[in-house]
């Protein structure tokens, strides 16, 4: 039989694949022959299981030697022993149901006088402990870790302590209740000087702490014995055995800050906290200049200074040591320097600014990781101030990266929304999108566009959005950026909307006027740039020219150009896509209506209110992995709604228009149908009638959405200022909206008509005892009209107590006054949400 | 918290020796090992740093000439300190085998093991001092 030698030279000599495998299955099968017969002795065990190990490392299966390793290491040789314990720690866990069996020796062995086998015994209950050898075994591990002096007669060796230290801290974690036995040894463990011992104890504080509440306080009374070992540490020179590259004992310096800051952390009023500034600032200056392992010791030392309560010049400190990591030529520090600035820009936002340059140094980085950090950092600094210096980085960045293209739809989202927030003005707004739809127009996601779409809308500048759309067509009318499908959308979009406001006047870039031939073929050029895109984005691109070219229709003067119009939608009635197909015949349609209807239908898109967006962030820091997904997604409705939004009013106009052809009525009011579903649209109630055109996600548009819509409407209205109002009685011209037994609801109609309203919604608490209180009211209105709402009188009523709020509609004249509130409230501890329609006006706006 | 598993890996991916120190069963062990030879051994190490972010937590490798030696650690832990913990590993198997190679490591696996044993309990460091560990490790040589 071959030795454990022979076996690795054969496995390593095998000349093919095939041959390697032979080798192996042929020694498996050999060790479990070999395991089956009873009487195997020894010698012959011990060779076996060597070869299972080697069989282990090779990734076969090993498990069914698991016996045989708990036979080898009952064995009265030291080395069989040892070679069993291996074995075991190797090939068992803490889930096997046989490690039942190793209890018993595990017991025996830690109990020897030799400290090798004890250690042995140790080492592997720290390895695969389970719950069960926890509660067996505790009181062994307990004994080992005795260090005081009086007890000479079973005191243990300082080898044997740093283990049982480690092995105790595993306890804890199978066993949170052996704190309260492994807590009474802590104080005397931390006045050790084997570092060592040191590293264990302070593992088991560490330990003891995050699993034992209860140990908290008594844990926190050795902050000051933790402090005078980092005082020690400081203080100390040279000390051969444990430096590393000049660094006294780097793993300590960590492990004792770590643990400090684990037991300060949010204890703010520590009495130690004083002292502990004061070593930070110490250790700072001490390492300033150390290299490598003096790097993890600031890097520990940044960490604690910002999660306990520190000074705000240590605070300062810590971010100038990072941006000193920054500008190193090493990724390692470079990396945890923007991991850790991101974590702390809340703490200290001007001081990471300080840094600017060296952040946005880093989008150069040859990392990949780097970039991305120091891309979420740029964003993370942006302000009012810097973001004409960072957009010119950050457009540098996009030009450059070719190879970093999944980071570029995070680019163009972060940067449009922080374009929102912080420009400096309108038109550097457009002007900066287009740089970016130029430079990134593949990567932007519909809700980015249609945010931009929206932006253009409720721009009221009549100058700069002719101003934009001079630009977009410059910018589109290059092959490349025709490509760039972002831009095209834009493109397109503002064409038929802003088309007609700009003929006539000079390109940028050609210095020509724009005519009205040029831009149906800048419609036709977008049209077959749109070719090659993946077929969604080609079949948005052609629904987008559909409408554009027939806005345009309505609005051109010169007939051959509109002929052309008619013969690009004409076109599109041969489409494959249904959706395409229906539009075209359905605009064909339109395109015979009479001047009057057309204009009327064709009408320039009235401004969609004002939308709060989301940032997304790339990474997931902390464990925030659920929090962050839900963001994105949150800001996916969120803006998702925005683009349905536009959808939406496309449809209406062909709703409106499929009524008029049937009853030829040629004014455009809003139809009782239409309104309602459009109240429906913001409700999202799944109750009521759905339009068959509508896309069937917007069902699925969440309540929680109406709170976001109208979460701007209350957060600015509780600062109005509320009057008095009368507390008892409801005026007589209020009509009932609402009764439920426990709470009233009515309208009363201060003055309507000239398409405004002013309306009194009056609650009252009508129940004969309960006080209700949380009342939030939420109203909506039609889309064509607007609603301001003040804040409610008073959130909470005493029973008979009444409140008020003001609501004032303003819309076409003519409309009727619709409103569906939604209306929610405590009672008797119970929350209780209500949702009704209120028409009960009959005079119209 | 602390060290998960460590791993010596060849450039072909061919583990050279794996420790866990939490429990993940056999197949999904050899499917975590194949999963980091992949993410690492694609890595330019001239430019890119030495961590990795791995599931939920953190790899912190380095390589010796054909070798990677790899620490799996959790987000919160200190990426540059386990770092440390490397070299230290490595110039104590150095110095044991009197300038460590790689089939050093392949025929002497189980001594490789002793080593790691006395330097890294359960996952946590239990000594940082070369000659301590080192003088220990002859002594057990001696019952042999």
């Amino acid at each position: 039989m071959g030795s454990l030698r022979s076996f690795i030279r054969a496995v390593r000599s095998s000349r093919t694949i095939a041959d390697e495998r032979a080798v192996i299955r042929k020694e498996s099968a050999k060790v479990r022959t070999a395991f089956r017969d009873p009487h195997l002795d020894e010698p012959h065990l011990r060779k076996n299981i060597e070869k299972l190990l080697y069989l282990y490392i090779l990734g076969e299966p090993t498990s069914f030697g698991q016996v045989e390793c708990l036979k080898l290491l009952t064995s009265r040789s030291y080395i069989n022993k040892r070679l069993g314990y291996l074995a075991a720690m190797l090939i068992l866990d803490e889930n096997q149901e046989i490690l039942t069996l190793l209890t018993n020796s595990l017991d025996i062995d830690i109990k020897s006088t030799n400290p090798y086998v004890a250690g042995l015994a140790l080492c592997t209950l720290g390895n695969i402990a389970s719950p069960e050898l926890a509660k067996d075994l505790y009181a062994d591990v307990d004994r080992m870790l005795d260090n005081d002096p009086n007890h000479s007669s079973n005191i243990s060796t300082p080898y044997l302590r740093k283990k049982a230290t480690i092995v105790a801290a595993k306890l804890i974690d199978k066993d949170p209740d052996l704190s309260e036995l492994f807590i009474g040894r802590i104080p005397m463990l931390l006045r050790e000087k084997s570092h060592g011992v040191l590293l264990g104890a302070l593992h088991l504080v560490r330990e003891t702490f995050i699993h034992d509440p209860t140990s908290r306080e008594i844990l926190r009374k050795q902050a000051p014995v933790i402090l005078s070992h980092l005082r020690f540490l400081v203080s100390t020179g040279y000390s051969p055995e444990y430096d590393v590259r000049s660094v006294p004992d780097p793993f300590l310096y960590c492990s004792l800050l770590q643990t400090l800051r684990c037991l300060l952390d949010k204890d703010d009023n520590n009495p130690n906290l004083e002292a502990l500034n004061d070593l930070l600032a110490q250790v700072c200056a001490r390492l300033e200049n150390s290299k490598g392992s003096g790097y993890a010791v600031l890097y520990e030392a940044v960490q604690t200074i910002f999660a306990i309560n520190s000074d705000s010049s240590l605070k300062v400190l810590g971010i100038n040591i990072l941006s000193k990591f920054l500008s190193l030529k090493d990724n390692n520090t470079r990396y945890v320097a923007l991991n850790t600035l991101l974590s702390v820009i809340e703490y200290e936002p001007l001081a990471v600014q300080r840094h600017r340059n060296i952040v946005v140094g880093c989008l150069q980085d040859g990392d990949i990781s780097i970039r991305r950090r120091a891309l979420e950092l740029t964003f993370a600094i942006m302000n009012n101030q810097n973001i004409r210096m960072l957009t010119k980085e950050l457009l540098k960045f996009l030009g450059r990266s070719e190879e970093d293209n999944d980071l570029k739809s995070y680019i163009t989202t972060q940067f449009t929304l922080a374009c929102y927030k912080y420009s400096p003005g309108l038109e550097w707004t457009f002007h900066t999108l287009i740089q970016l739809l130029e430079k990134a127009g593949d990567y932007f996601s519909d809700d980015i566009l249609s945010s931009i779409l929206a932006l253009t809308m409720q721009n009221e500048d009549k100058e700069l959005t002719k101003k934009l759309v001079i630009h977009l067509i410059a910018a589109s009318s290059s092959p490349d950026a025709a490509s760039e499908f972002g831009l095209s959308l834009i493109t397109i979009w503002c064409l038929g909307e802003y088309g007609d406001l700009v003929v006539g006047m000079p390109n940028y870039k050609s210095g020509k006027l724009i005519t009205e031939k040029q831009e149906v073929d800048q419609l036709e050029l977008l049209l077959n740039a749109s070719i090659l895109k993946k077929s969604s984005r080609r079949d948005q691109i052609r629904l987008y020219i559909l409408t554009a070219s027939l806005k345009l229709s309505s609005r051109f003067k010169s007939a051959k150009q509109i002929e052309h119009l008619r013969q690009m939608i004409n076109k599109f009635k041969n489409d494959t896509n249904l959706e395409i197909q229906i539009r075209a015949i359905e605009y064909t349609e339109i395109f015979t209506e009479t001047k009057t209807i057309k204009r009327g239908l064709l009408e320039r898109m009235p401004p969609p209110p004002r939308k709060e967006h989301q940032g997304i962030a790339l990474f997931d820091r902390e464990a925030g992995r659920e929090k962050t997904s839900s963001g994105e997604s949150d800001q996916k409705k969120d803006t998702g709604e925005m683009l349905l939004d536009l959808l939406d009013d496309e449809d209406d106009v062909d709703d409106q228009k499929a009524e008029e052809s049937t009853s030829g009525n040629a004014g455009i009011s809003e139809s009782k149908n239409g309104a309602l579903d459009i109240l429906n649209d913001i409700f999202g109630d799944t109750g009521m009638s759905h339009n068959a055109q509508q896309p069937a996600k917007k069902q699925s548009t969440s309540n929680k959405d109406i709170l976001d819509l109208f979460g701007s409407v209350r957060g600015a209205s509780t600062t109005k200022k509320t009057e008095a109002v009368d507390k008892i009685s409801i005026p007589e011209t209020a009509i009932t909206a609402y009764d439920d037994g426990n709470i009233y609801c009515g309208v009363d109609v201060e003055s309507i008509g000239d398409g405004k309203a002013n309306l009194d919604i009056i609650v009252k608490n009508i129940s004969s005892a309960s006080t209700i209180n949380g009342i939030t009211v939420l109203c909506a209105v039609t889309k064509k009209q607007k609603l301001d709402l003040s804040a409610l009188t008073q959130r909470e009523l005493a029973p008979k107590e009444l409140g008020k709020l003001k609501a004032k509609i303003l819309g076409p004249s003519g409309s009727k006054v619709k409103l569906r509130v939604r209306l929610s409230y405590n009672v008797g501890g119970e929350k209780i949400q209500r949702q009704f329609d209120f028409a009960g006006i009959q005079k119209r706006l | 918290m602390a060290i998960q598993f460590i791993v010596i890996l060849n450039r072909q991916g061919r583990l050279r020796l794996a420790k866990w120190y939490t429990a993940i069963g056999e197949s999904q062990q050899r499917q975590t090992i194949k999963t980091i030879h992949k993410l690492i051994s694609s890595r330019d190490h001239r430019k890119q740093s030495n961590f990795v972010l791995f599931e939920n937590s953190r790899l912190v490798y380095k390589r010796y000439n054909g070798l990677f030696f790899v620490l799996c650690i959790s987000l919160e832990d200190n990426e540059l300190g386990y770092l440390e913990v490397i070299p230290l590993f490595v110039e104590i198997l150095d110095s044991y085998f009197d300038g460590v190679c790689e089939l050093d490591i392949v025929f002497n696996f189980y001594k490789v093991y002793r080593i790691l044993d006395e330097i890294v309990v359960g996952g946590e460091l239990q000594d940082t001092n070369k000659t301590t560990i080192l003088n220990r490790i002859y002594a057990w040589d001696k019952f042999a």
